[in-house]
């Protein structure tokens, strides 16, 4: 990330004996033995390492590729924390959504500073810019489309009550009336005045869809979130937003403007039309999709992105975490405005 | 008067050599950052230019919004005015102010996407 510390020829020198034995104890192992323990980049909230290792004997006997997940030094509210992450992230495994397998998890402070889990690391790259771009992948993108559609009705196959996920807030505490008075809240305390943010909070207040059943929501399902080895589906990611939730939420984030990347047109992800991704979603949960749902849900995603931007900029602008590429961030408000502006007012466009 | 080339001048310079002279020597891993680098530079060098028609611009618009109860208002204040009133729905009552505050929000977005992302607003079909 632009901006940090140069990195040290091995920054996880110190923590690799505690790890090791953290791993060796967890997995039933004799000994565990660390051969590589670097950060990886990308995970704009949290912080990913990556472990080569090997392990004599217990349940991961020979060599494995694994990922350590903790927090950034800095982040947005809204997040769980490792533990709960870890709680969600079986609950998809189990469900038979493709996750990376969680393995253990960890509160204790002494073994890698703060909480963390382990699971598998999948192969691939989750590069929003790369996968819509690149045109080797162009004809295999839409049958991507339809498996992301399939995984994502599977995971809204889980819902409460659920006594492993007992932790996530009722969806009453989140649902779409909650979500507004904290981007008002927010706003409040913000030191620009965001008109165009009110603007659509007041829309979304005016147009609130009748309650729905919840069902988990991964909350931010998106390009990027998302790893490809070439054109296999090998893992969702980066389930820290997590939460009980309107199923067309999902949808409506996956589709908005703000996750399309270099493919605009491509209103499903930046990477297929709509009509492929809501038909294998429809297959798989065996209910229609609401459109004007999934509008109402496209409009607050917007909103919502705009505010994480903001919060993203807060981390440099408030907290101190020197990164340009964070700093950066709060300009793609004004991206989610515009397309505020699109979907809400689209006969008042200057050059409509 | 400020010596010339103007901060503006240096600014497009400087960013000029970063791209075209630095960037090839630099290894894979810190291209990123010096992108980033570089779209800083330009946004700050597009602002320089504009910030002031900006607020010249969207403070006039809300002065004749407001008509004349916001004379003399501070345009941050104005803004921030502007921000409340949308929030509570005080233009919905009436269509032609209602009109008027949405074309405010278009000016004002089109304008700040003109310094910190004219791809972005060409990509969406705006010049």
């Amino acid at each position: 990330m632009a901006g940090t510390a140069p990195p040290q020829s091995d920054p996880g020198r110190e923590r690799r004996a505690p790890l090791a034995w953290f791993l060796a104890a967890a997995s039933g192992a004799s000994a565990v033995e660390i051969v590589r323990l670097t950060p990886l980049r990308g995970g704009a909230i949290q912080e990913n390492w990556a472990i080569d290792a090997h392990f004599s004997g217990g349940s991961l006997a020979g060599d494995q590729r694994l990922v350590l997940r903790t927090a950034a030094p800095t982040g947005v509210a809204a997040s769980l924390d490792r533990l709960q992450e870890f709680e969600v992230l079986k609950a998809a495994f189990t469900a038979g959504v493709t996750v990376p397998q969680p393995l253990f998890v960890s509160g204790d402070p002494a073994i890698f500073g703060k909480p963390f889990f382990i699971m598998r690391r999948v192969g691939g790259i989750a590069a929003a810019h790369r996968i819509t771009r690149d045109a080797a992948l162009e004809p295999a993108l839409p049958a991507i489309a339809e498996r992301l559609g399939r995984e994502l009705a599977r995971i809204h196959t889980i819902h409460p009550p659920n006594s492993d996920l007992a932790f996530l807030p009722a969806y009453e505490e989140v649902g779409p009336a909650p979500q507004i008075a904290g981007f008002r809240a927010y706003l409040d305390n913000h030191p620009t005045p965001r008109p165009v943010l009110e603007w659509a909070s007041r829309w979304l207040e005016t147009h609130l869809p009748s309650p729905s059943e919840p069902v988990l929501c991964h909350h931010d399902f998106r390009t990027g979130n998302y790893m490809l080895d070439g054109t296999t589906l090998t893992g969702i990611l980066d389930w820290e937003f997590a939460g009980w939730g309107d199923p067309h939420e999902d949808i409506g984030w996956f589709c908005s403007k703000g996750w399309r990347f270099a493919r605009l047109d491509r209103e499903a992800g930046g990477i297929s039309d709509r009509a492929s991704f809501y038909h294998a979603y429809e297959s798989e949960a065996g209910r229609p999709i609401d459109l004007r749902r999934v509008f109402f849900w496209e409009v607050l995603a917007s909103v919502r992105w705009a505010i994480i931007a903001l919060q993203q900029s807060d981390r440099y602008i408030l907290a101190g975490e020197r990164s340009l590429d964070l700093a950066l961030t709060g300009r793609r408000a004004t991206e989610c405005e515009l397309e505020l502006l699109m979907l809400l007012d689209p006969s008042g466009a200057p050059n409509a | 008067m400020p010596d010339l080339p103007t901060g503006q001048t240096l600014l497009a310079l400087a960013r000029d050599v970063l791209l075209n002279d630095l960037m090839p020597l630099l290894p894979e891993e810190a291209r990123l950052d010096a992108r980033l680098v570089a779209n800083s530079m330009a946004i700050a060098e597009r602002e320089a230019e504009t910030a002031d028609y900006l607020r010249k611009t969207i403070t006039r618009n809300l002065e004749e919004l407001y008509d004349s109860q916001a004379w003399g208002e501070r345009p941050k204040d104005l803004l921030r005015r502007f921000a409340r009133d949308l929030r509570v729905g005080t233009f919905s009552s009436c269509e032609p102010l209602e009109r008027r505050a949405r074309e405010i929000l278009w000016l004002l977005t089109i304008a700040k996407l003109r310094r910190a992302n004219p791809r972005f607003l060409a990509a969406n079909g705006f010049n």
